[in-house]
C-alpha cells in the first residue's frame, strides 16, 4: 500500500452538497460544512440529520450525493476511507456494549480494532483513557455491572483510543451527571495534538462552555455557522424579562426568579432587554424554521 | 506485515482465547466427552470404531463451538455496536478472517477430548492402533462446524440461527444412518457405521476416513470462504473468494468421490474369507486342552476368556471325550450397501452365502465350540462379570452335554426354538458349576427368576414350564453351539440349593455318579435327595397350557 499524503490544514474536513435520504425523509439536504481543528458543537433537534452527518463524517454511512474530504482523503476511495479510520474516534449516538466483557478488556478488543497491534502500547494506551475518563478503579468490572453514566465515559474512552486526530462524538454527555459533565468538558478541552472534534448535543450551555464554533442543524440544512456569540447574537435584541406572560412570544417560560422570559419579535409590557444566551440564538432558529 | 492481517492476527489470538474460555465451547466438551464415555460403554476397545466414537463425541464439541462462533461473529451488530465496528480501520473481512483464525481456541478442547478418550481406550486394553485420518477427522469435524458457525454469524446475528445451524449439523449426523450405501460418509460424521464394530479387525477403505477427512477440510475451507465473500465490501474484492470456492468445491467433490468408491473385490474378498473361516486368519493356543482361537490383535483378551472357562473346567469329575474349541467369530450381516456398493448382486450373493457357513451362524454345521463374536467382549465392569458368567455357563452346558442336543427343532413357524432341560439334573449341576466358576451376584441371578406380576414360561410337552434368563443374557458375548438351551427356574433354585452346601459335599456326591448325572432322564429330586436337601420350588403360579409352538425338551 503506498503512503497516503494528508492534509492537516486548518479546514481539515470539508463537505460539499452533502445529502442523505432513508425512503421518503431526506436526513441531509445538501449540506455544506467546513471543521477546523477544535471543537465544533452540532446544534439541533431530533431527526434534524446530526446523527447522519456524523455517521458519514466517521465513515460509517454513505451519503447518496455530495463530497467528503477528511484531511484531504476521499472515503469513498477503499485506501483513503482506511486512512480516515485510523484518525478517527467515534462516539455513536446509540452504542451498545459486550456486556460480558470487562472495561479493560473491551478497551484493549478496540484497541485491536484501531490497529494497536503492540501490546505494550495497547495497554499504556488503555490505562490512558481509563485515566481521562475516570473509569481506572473500574478496569476489571463487567460492563454489564456500570451504570449508564459509566458507560457513556467507556463510550468516549474508546473514542479516545489511539489519540484520534478527528474524534466524532454523538450526544457525548447524553447520561452525564453535571459533575460528570464538567470534567467532560476539561477532558476535551485539555486533549493533547489539538484535534479535530465535532460534538452534537441538545445541551446549549455544553456548547456555550467549549465549543469554538458551532453549526445548528434544522430539517437536514445547515441553518448556521459561526461561534456561539454569534448564535447567541442572532437574538440580540429579541429576549425579555417581564413579570407576565406574553402571548404574542414565540416562546416564553418563568425562570427561576419567578419572571418571565420572553422570546419573539414583540416586546412585553414592562419589560426589559436581557442578554441572549447560545439557546436563545438557537430557538429562535428553530422557530424560524418551523420546528 | 500488512497492518490488517497483523491485526487480524492479534484479534484471531483473542477470540482464539475468548473461545477457549467459552462455557459453550466447555459444556460441548463436557457433553462430548459424555457421549464417548456412552459410547463406549463397556464395550471391547477395538480402535477402528473407537475412533469414530470419539469423532461423535467430537460432534457435540462442534455443535457448541458453532453457535460460540456464530455468537462472536455476530456480537458487534448483535450488540448494536455496527456503526461503531464500521468506523474501525480493521474491515469487515479483517474481522472475519480473525473470527476463522481464532477457532484454533477451540482445537485445546478438541484435543482434549481426543485425548482423555483416546487414553480411556488404551487403558481399557485397545485392540487396534488409531487411525490418524479418523481422529484428525473429528477435529477437523470441530473447525468446519466452528467455520460454518462463523459464516452464519457474518450474515445472521440472531442467536437462533447458530442454534438452528448446530440443530441442523445434528440431525444430519444422526440421520445419516437412514441413508442407503457409501452416501452414509458424505455426511458430516456418522455415529456408529453398524458393521464396523463386528469386523475382525480394521478394512482398508471402509470407512473412507482420508477422504472423509478431506471433505471435512474443504467443508471448513468452503465455509470461511463464504463468510470472507459475505463481509467482503466490494465485487472487486469477492473475486478471489470465488475463484477459491470454486477449487475448494472441487477438492470437495473430489473427497465425495472418493467416499463412494466401490471397496476392492480383493479387500472384501479377504474379509468374507476371514469372516467364514476364521481359521485362515486366526491365532489359536491350547490351555488345559482347550483350544482358544482369537484373531490377530485379540491376543490380550485370552486371559479374561480363559479365567472362567478353567474354573469350571478345574471342578469337573471328569470331562467329555471331545475337545473344546473357543473361538471368536465376525458378525458380518450382507448384503450392506455401505460395505458392498458397485459390485454386481452374483458376487454379493456369494459373499453372502460364504458368511452364513461362517462358524456360529445358523447355516454353520454344529461343532463342539463356544463362539466369541469380536468387538463383544466388555473391557470391564457388570458386563465383564456378565459376560464371564455366560462363558462359565456355555462351558459348563457343553461339559455336561446339554449343548449337543441343543440344535433347536424346528417349530411350526419355520423358527428354531431352544431346547429345555426340563427336570433335569444335570441343568442344576451346569448352573452351580458356572456360578463356581463366575461368582455372579446372587441378586442378578434371582432378577432372571418369574415375579409374582410376571411369569416367563415356555410350554414343554403340553406343560408350561418355567424359565430363568440371567439378565446377562441379553448381551451378545457368547455364541453357545446351536444357540444354548432353554434355562429353567427349577434349575436355577436347585443350583442356588447346591451353593449353600459345602463344595466337596456335592464335589464327592457328582464324582459318585457322574455319567448318572449326566444322563437327561436324572430328575432334579433324585439330585436334591443324593445331596440330603428338599427339591426348592417356584411360589409363582404357572399360568397352565397355552396354545403355541413348543419347545423341544433336550433329551439324549
Amino acid at each position: 500500500m503506498g503512503e497516503m499524503t494528508l492534509d492537516v490544514s486548518t479546514a481539515a474536513v470539508r463537505v460539499d452538497g452533502l445529502s442523505r435520504r432513508y425512503g421518503a425523509t431526506r436526513a441531509l439536504d445538501e449540506v455544506d460544512v467546513t471543521l477546523e481543528r477544535g471543537i465544533t458543537g452540532l446544534l439541533g433537534p431530533n431527526g434534524a440529520g446530526k446523527t447522519t452527518l456524523l455517521s458519514i463524517l466517521a465513515t460509517a454511512n454513505e451519503p447518496d450525493a455530495g463530497r467528503v474530504l477528511v484531511f484531504g482523503l476521499d472515503p469513498r476511495d477503499a485506501a483513503g476511507r482506511v486512512e480516515i479510520r485510523r484518525r478517527l474516534g467515534y462516539l455513536p449516538q446509540e452504542l451498545g456494549y459486550h456486556r460480558h466483557f470487562t472495561v479493560a478488556a473491551f478497551l484493549d478488543y478496540v484497541a485491536i480494532l484501531k490497529e494497536i497491534t503492540d501490546r505494550r502500547q495497547r495497554a499504556e494506551e488503555v490505562a490512558r483513557v481509563l485515566a481521562a475518563t475516570g473509569l481506572e478503579g473500574r478496569a476489571r468490572t463487567r460492563i454489564r455491572a456500570l451504570s449508564g453514566g459509566m458507560r457513556q465515559r467507556l463510550g468516549i474512552a474508546q473514542a479516545l483510543l489511539g489519540q484520534p486526530d478527528l474524534l466524532i462524538l454523538d450526544e457525548p454527555t447524553a447520561g452525564l451527571d453535571p459533575e460528570q459533565r464538567l470534567r467532560f468538558r476539561e477532558l476535551l478541552s485539555g486533549l493533547p495534538g489539538d484535534p479535530v472534534i465535532a460534538m452534537s448535543t441538545h445541551q446549549a450551555d455544553d456548547i456555550a462552555a467549549i465549543c469554538p464554533k458551532v453549526i445548528v442543524l434544522l430539517q437536514g440544512r445547515v441553518r448556521f455557522a459561526g461561534t456561539p456569540a454569534e448564535l447567541a447574537g442572532t437574538a440580540a435584541g429579541r429576549v425579555w424579562a417581564a413579570g407576565e406572560r406574553d402571548d404574542r412570544a414565540h416562546l416564553s417560560w418563568r425562570g427561576g426568579d419567578n419572571r418571565w422570559r420572553h422570546i419573539g419579535d414583540h416586546p412585553p409590557a414592562a419589560a426589559e432587554l436581557v442578554a441572549p444566551t447560545v439557546e436563545d440564538g438557537y430557538l429562535l432558529l428553530s422557530h424560524a424554521a418551523g420546528q | 506485515m500488512n497492518p490488517q492481517l497483523r491485526t487480524a492476527l492479534v484479534l484471531a489470538r483473542v477470540e482464539a482465547s475468548l473461545l477457549t474460555r467459552s462455557l459453550l465451547v466447555l459444556a460441548g466438551l463436557v457433553a462430548g466427552c459424555a457421549v464417548v464415555w456412552g459410547a463406549f460403554g463397556s464395550a471391547e476397545p477395538l480402535w477402528w470404531i473407537a475412533g469414530w466414537r470419539i469423532g461423535f463425541g467430537q460432534l457435540f464439541l462442534a455443535m457448541a463451538v458453532l453457535v460460540a462462533a456464530q455468537l462472536a461473529t455476530g456480537r458487534a451488530r448483535r450488540n448494536t455496536m455496527a456503526d461503531l465496528y464500521a468506523s474501525f480501520p480493521a474491515t469487515a473481512g479483517t474481522r472475519t478472517l480473525a473470527h476463522l483464525a481464532g477457532l484454533a481456541g477451540a482445537v485445546p478442547a478438541s484435543l482434549l477430548l481426543m485425548a482423555t478418550a483416546a487414553v480411556v481406550v488404551q487403558l481399557r486394553g485397545a485392540i487396534g492402533s488409531p487411525s490418524i485420518a479418523v481422529l484428525a477427522g473429528g477435529l477437523l469435524l470441530v473447525l468446519a462446524a466452528g467455520a460454518v458457525g462463523v459464516a452464519i454469524g457474518a450474515r445472521f446475528s440472531h442467536p437462533l440461527a447458530g442454534v438452528l445451524g448446530a440443530l441442523a449439523l445434528f440431525l444430519s449426523s444422526t440421520l445419516a444412518h437412514f441413508s442407503a450405501g457409501a452416501q452414509i460418509w458424505l455426511y458430516p460424521w456418522t455415529a456408529s457405521p453398524d458393521q464396523l464394530g463386528g469386523l475382525p479387525g480394521p478394512l482398508a477403505g471402509y470407512p473412507p476416513s482420508g477422504a472423509h477427512a478431506l471433505e471435512l477440510a474443504g467443508l471448513a475451507a468452503l465455509a470461511g470462504i463464504v463468510a470472507l465473500a459475505a463481509t467482503a465490501g466490494r465485487a472487486r474484492v469477492r473475486r478471489w473468494p470465488a475463484a477459491a470456492g470454486v477449487v475448494v468445491l472441487a477438492a470437495i467433490c473430489v473427497a465425495g468421490a472418493l467416499q463412494l468408491r466401490p471397496i476392492p473385490t480383493a479387500d472384501l474378498n479377504h474379509l468374507v474369507r476371514e469372516v467364514a473361516d476364521p481359521a485362515l486368519a486366526q491365532n489359536c493356543t491350547t490351555a488345559s486342552q482347550v483350544r482358544y482361537c482369537l484373531y490377530p490383535g485379540f491376543g490380550r483378551q485370552l486371559s479374561s476368556v480363559e479365567a472362567p472357562v478353567g474354573a469350571v473346567l478345574a471342578h469337573l469329575p471328569a470331562r467329555p471325550a471331545e475337545p473344546l474349541t473357543v473361538r471368536q467369530t465376525a458378525a458380518l450381516s450382507l448384503p450392506d450397501p455401505a460395505l458392498t456398493h458397485g459390485h454386481p448382486n452374483r458376487e454379493v450373493t456369494r459373499w453372502d452365502a460364504q458368511v452364513r457357513q461362517a462358524p456360529g451362524s445358523d447355516g454353520a454345521a454344529p461343532a463342539s465350540a463356544i463362539y466369541l463374536p469380536a468387538g463383544s467382549w466388555p473391557a470391564g465392569g457388570g458386563q465383564l462379570a456378565d459376560a464371564r458368567f455366560d462363558l462359565a455357563l456355555a462351558v459348563a452346558e457343553w461339559a455336561v452335554r446339554i449343548p449337543s442336543q441343543a440344535i433347536g427343532a424346528p417349530s411350526r413357524q419355520g423358527l428354531y426354538l431352544a431346547c429345555v432341560p426340563y427336570d433335569q439334573a444335570r441343568e442344576a449341576v451346569a448352573i452351580w458349576l458356572a456360578i463356581l466358576a463366575a461368582h455372579p451376584p446372587v441378586g442378578e441371578l434371582q432378577g432372571g427368576l418369574p415375579t409374582r406380576t410376571q411369569f416367563f414360561g415356555v410350554e414343554v410337552r403340553n406343560t408350561m414350564v418355567a424359565t430363568w434368563n440371567y439378565p446377562g443374557m441379553g448381551g451378545t458375548y457368547v455364541i453357545p453351539p446351536g444357540g444354548g438351551p432353554q434355562g429353567t427356574a427349577d434349575g436355577y433354585l436347585l443350583a442356588h440349593a447346591m451353593t449353600s452346601l459345602p463344595e466337596q459335599k456335592i464335589a464327592h456326591v457328582l464324582a459318585d455318579g457322574w455319567g448318572r448325572w449326566l444322563n437327561w432322564r436324572t430328575t432334579d429330586a433324585q439330585l436334591a435327595a443324593a445331596l440330603g436337601i428338599p427339591v426348592p420350588s417356584l411360589s409363582t403360579p404357572s399360568p397352565g397350557s397355552v396354545p403355541g409352538p413348543q419347545n423341544p425338551l433336550c433329551t439324549a
